[in-house]
């Protein structure tokens, strides 16, 4: 029964579109009354995780826990949770009353009645059938009670105007209810007065404001927003996000948060969860998120860094930009190579000789609060934010404190993959067919070119057929323009700055990952062709049939 | 010089073409239609001068008012059955779980391309060949199967254009699929409805030749006798043009009454 303390789970869930992985095993966990955000580009699975938990999706595998019961194949109009939608998804031909009591005329008790054995039972009615007393005086002034249903349950209500008159009127119980309902929803979306306005007349943030007041008037047990403010102005969105943020402590409810705003996500949430490629890179607080990200997509993602490659020569020890900073992190194999992290506010710049790397500052942007400096050191460029400005062209050294310095360990360094040979020259990697050069990619190995002999330990072999993963390092792969320059494919996905050079994640078209690493500046969606030197290859460990 | 005179030119002259086209060809004969209904032919073939009521007489005699309520019982009927079967119909065409190609609407389209006469000659001669009786039944049969296009088309381009997400929203703020149909779908789909009726229930009253071919000659209704009446008397035949144009006038005037209220919704045909 640990589950009770968590308002929604998923477990193991993956979900395919065709082929396509766009949730890659997530698991989740989500405490009551929490503001969770899934954070994370477009395409990365973030709204499709959403909609399976509003269920309009159904997870390929795995399975979703509301409240600790399993809720998988549970139809969306049978759960506990309300969504607002991107587009608002308003009901055109209603006002703004009725959309917002929309929900609540669908809404279903529970109710206890005897079934036809005679037993006690409880079934599920609509709120307008709920059974209610009514009290009935007859003719006589007798009292008598009745068991009514709601819809039809009235009361007396007398009112006094300003002159004193008493009135008393009859007032159906039902429809006040509804009425008080959307009344306080509207109120606290701040849309008082609006009940009887159109709602295509009303502007974008007022639509967003009713679309709000129509989830949260059936008080769900979890709210979702997905991308909410991505349709409103600047101005109008961190109105919003503000209000959203106390509308939330208000409510008390769990709020699920999509965004691809990572300023958004700062800003509002209890928890951020990180996604990429349908995989949860990282979930926490929005401060060790921004202080400890756990690889150099997450820091590169949530706000401004410094991103570099590095070397741990020993524990508390760096190398990088060709110098050695001292550090805090532990645990390392020796020479181990790392992604170093350096956000921009954390450089202290000091006077020449004085830091641990000298650099010459190229450009100073006043941003209001601070300057934004661009210092070349060592050959690498590096952000830095400060509130003193260095003028452009004076020589400074860059310095910065160990507990600054955040290191994690590369998710890849070099591109391993499985190719099937196609002649003793010739590979397949993905579809495309890549030359290679068989001397190199075997040790001891002799080819004689003009009769197709390969020799390898003095053994003559054939390769055709056969399979192995072959390493190629990200600055071997060669990014062309014209993709028919080269073997294969594909599309640039993401890009980091590493100071010096780019690393670019490529997607080939049958959704496979490369990576190469660049000077140049490619733009993301590029349509390149990816070539490898033949000689560049190198056999990791062949795969047996 | 030369650009002061085309600045002068704007694009409420590209219609004039149209309106003097619409002067002639439409509005003139209207006219001439009236004053026909209300004149007698001379026998020599020559229009008389004398005003006259007696065109009006002969349709308001007991069997014309007979024959004018068959057909509007036929189009009142043929227009329920096109609705009941078509609207499923558009549901099912609308819905891109069921329906990914656009093959399957230009099929419900295609009978459209074949010329009405032969699509009724040809039913009329599956009916012999079945040997189903001639009657109201086949009329009504071919009336529904030469109008339903009409019914589903407008239909299904309303439903088509109704974004999904509101349907995820019924479903999210607790309706079944069914009462998300009848709370969301069906009131968005109206003004579809309302053309559908309209391009069916106009055509079927006038139409003629589909029911003397179904019914072996033994139902006639207003279009077959005004087509009738052309040979034998112009101006009665003028006269009966005139009270089925009041006919579809005040049956227009319902039918945009009730699709007011949804002109800023929906996708209606016009």
């Amino acid at each position: 029964m640990e589950n009770k303390k968590y308002i929604l789970e998923l477990k193991n869930i993956n979900k395919y579109y065709d082929d396509k992985r766009v949730v890659n095993n997530a698991n989740l966990k989500i405490e009551k009354g929490q503001f969770v955000t899934l954070l994370g580009p477009s395409g990365c699975g973030k709204t499709t995780t959403l909609r399976m938990i509003a269920g309009f999706e159904q997870p390929t595998e795995g399975q979703v826990f509301f409240d600790g019961e399993d809720i998988t194949s549970l139809p969306p109009h049978k759960r506990e949770v309300n969504t607002v939608f991107q587009k608002y998804a308003l009901f055109p031909h209603l006002n703004v009353f009725k959309n917002i009591a929309f929900g609540l005329k669908m809404k279903k008790v529970e109710v206890e009645y005897v079934n036809r054995k005679g037993e006690k039972a409880t079934k599920l009615v609509n709120l307008k059938r709920k059974p209610v007393e009514q009290e009935i005086i007859g003719k006589n002034g007798e009292k008598t009670v009745k068991i009514v249903p709601f819809c039809r349950q009235y009361k007396m209500v007398t009112t006094k105007d300003r002159k004193g008159n008493v009135t008393t009127k009859k007032v159906n119980c039902y429809k006040a209810f509804i009425e008080e309902k959307v009344r306080r929803a509207l109120k606290i979306v701040g849309l008082s007065d609006y009940e009887n306005r159109d709602v295509n007349s009303l502007s974008g943030g007022q639509q967003q404001r009713v679309a709000i007041a129509r989830a949260i008037v059936n008080e769900p047990k979890i709210l979702l927003l997905d991308e909410p403010l991505g349709a409103l102005d600047l101005k109008m969105r961190q109105e919003m996000q503000l209000e959203l943020k106390s509308m939330h402590q208000k409510l008390g409810i769990t709020f699920i948060y999509v965004t691809h705003d990572q300023e958004e996500a700062l800003t509002m949430s209890d928890t951020i969860v990180v996604m990429r490629d349908g995989k949860i890179c990282q979930e926490g607080s929005p401060i060790d998120i921004y202080n400890e990200p756990k690889t150099a997509y997450v820091a590169d993602f949530i706000g401004e860094s410094n991103i570099l490659d590095g070397v741990m020569p020993e524990d508390k020890k760096v190398i990088f930009a060709g110098v050695q900073w001292d550090c805090v992190d532990v645990g390392f194999e020796p020479n181990q190579k790392v992604d170093i992290v350096v956000r921009p506010e954390d450089w202290e710049v000091r006077e020449k000789g004085k830091g641990i790397l000298d650099g010459k500052i190229v450009s100073s942007i006043f941003k209001g609060v601070h300057y934004e400096m661009s210092c070349i050191a060592g050959g690498y460029e590096f952000i830095i934010h400060n509130t003193i400005e260095s003028p452009v062209g004076s020589e400074v050294s860059l310095y910065v404190d160990p507990d600054n310095i955040h290191i994690m360990t590369k998710e890849l360094y070099a591109n391993d993959k499985q190719v099937e040979f196609l002649s003793n020259t010739t590979l397949d990697l993905y579809g495309g067919t890549y030359d290679f050069d068989p001397t190199t990619l075997f040790d001891d190995a002799t080819y004689d070119g003009d009769n197709d002999i390969l020799t390898i330990d003095g053994e003559e072999t054939a390769l055709k057929g056969k399979k192995a993963v072959v390493r190629f390092e990200f600055t071997d792969v060669e990014m062309t323009d014209d993709e028919m320059d080269a073997p294969l494919a594909a599309n640039v996905e993401s890009m980091i700055y590493k100071g010096k050079n780019y690393i670019v994640c490529l997607r080939t078209d049958n959704n496979h990952h490369i990576f190469a690493d660049t000077e140049y500046l490619w733009d993301d969606g590029d349509r390149v062709g990816i070539a490898v030197k033949p000689d560049r290859f190198k056999l990791i460990r062949m795969i047996e049939e | 010089m030369k650009k002061r005179k085309l600045s002068g030119f704007t694009r409420k002259y590209l219609a004039i073409p149209y309106v003097v086209f619409m002067a002639i060809f439409v509005v003139l004969p209207l006219l001439i239609l009236l004053l026909y209904s209300f004149c007698e032919t001379r026998s020599d073939g020559s229009l008389s001068w004398n005003f006259t009521f007696d065109n009006y007489k002969t349709i308001f005699s007991p069997s014309s008012v007979q024959m004018l309520t068959r057909s509007i019982y036929v189009g009142l009927l043929t227009t329920l059955i096109c609705l009941v079967v078509g609207y499923p119909v558009a549901l099912f065409l609308a819905d891109k779980k069921y329906n990914k190609s656009p093959v399957l609407v230009m099929l419900f389209m295609l009978p459209m391309w074949i010329n009405f006469l032969l699509r009724t000659l040809a039913t009329k001669a599956m009916f012999e060949a079945m040997e189903v009786d001639l009657g109201m039944g086949t009329v009504i049969f071919g009336m529904v199967y030469n109008y339903l296009p009409f019914m589903i088309m407008p239909i299904y381009t309303t439903i088509s254009k109704i974004d999904p997400s509101l349907l995820e929203g019924a479903a999210d703020l607790g309706a079944s699929p069914r009462k998300a149909f009848v709370k969301v779908t069906l009131p968005l789909s109206l003004p579809g409805v309302l053309s559908g009726i309209t391009m069916v229930f106009m055509p079927t009253i006038t139409t003629f030749a589909i029911s003397g071919l179904l019914s072996g000659n033994k139902i006639s209704l207003i279009g077959d006798f005004i087509d009738l009446q052309v040979v034998n008397s112009l101006n009665v035949a003028s006269a009966m043009s005139f009270i089925i144009l009041i006919v579809i006038g005040i049956s227009m005037i319902v039918v945009n009454k009730y699709d007011k209220d949804n002109t800023s919704t929906g996708g209606g045909l016009w």
